[in-house]
């Protein structure tokens, strides 16, 4: 998939693990380590929007296009 | 996605002869035998004995091969294999998530063989299903190898099926985060 995650560098620029950014966003660990690995189908605005203020971050510092 | 069908064809000739064995042999006994006959009797409770014994070995997992063998006439299966591109490890949690979910019920998941039992309700067209879902690595990828197989039953009335496509339906939709 040509959309990149970039969770996990954002979850080492805020210091945070997985399993705090789960327990805040109420998303279980499984699901984010997916989503870190960009295996995802979709992503739910409020799933990003949880994120996004958790992390204190803009969707773009998530989300990354890698063109061809 | 790849498909390995193990369901009774009515061309298979080991069909017809199971068939002719369940069906023939109880009248024959039935005639043979007078109605109060131990041999009636014994029969029934073999039976009924073997019906009641399927359905305690069902839950354990020591018990996959003899449900899921080729060679077990009296249980219809289906077999499928999928690849996810996510780590078995991975996969192995979110399944058991996505079964908890789910209409199944989960009776053991095993996270050193990484294999799962789950089973469906019993209906008017079935005794329930036993679905087994095991992973393996294969070169860079990990598969997802899954069997759902009657307890009792030689057609399952499509539900073998039906159970394949309503997993899939809820591992995609659980891919929605």
């Amino acid at each position: 998939m040509s959309i990149v995650v970039n969770l996990d560098v954002m979850l080492a620029k805020r210091k945070m693990k997985l399993k705090e950014l789960s327990e805040i966003v109420g998303v279980s660990t499984v699901n984010l380590s997916i989503l870190k690995q960009s295996k995802v189908k979709a992503i739910r605005f409020s799933t990003l929007d949880s994120i996004c203020e958790a992390l204190d971050c803009q969707p773009g510092d998530l989300l990354e296009h890698i063109g061809n | 996605m790849k498909y390995i069908t193990h369901k009774p064809k009515l061309n298979d000739v080991r069909i017809w002869m199971t068939l002719s064995v369940l069906i023939v042999l109880p009248i024959l006994v039935g005639n043979y035998f007078e109605p109060e006959s131990p041999v009636l009797a014994v029969t029934t409770l073999l039976i009924v004995g073997f019906f009641i014994l399927n359905l305690v070995i069902r839950k354990f997992l020591y018990f996959r091969a003899y449900f899921t063998s080729n060679y077990n006439l009296l249980t219809s299966k289906v077999r499928t294999e999928k690849e996810f591109g996510i780590s078995k490890e991975l996969m192995f949690e979110k399944l058991i998530e996505v079964i908890d979910d789910s209409k199944f019920t989960l009776i053991k998941a095993n996270k050193k063989s990484y294999e799962i039992l789950a089973i469906s309700k019993i209906s008017w067209l079935s005794w329930g299903e036993n679905l087994y879902i095991s992973f393996e690595d294969r070169g860079d990828e990990s598969i997802m190898q899954f069997c759902s197989a009657t307890l009792f039953q030689i057609y399952s009335w499509g539900k073998n099926e039906k159970n394949h496509n309503d997993l899939m339906k809820a591992i995609d939709s659980s891919l929605t985060v």
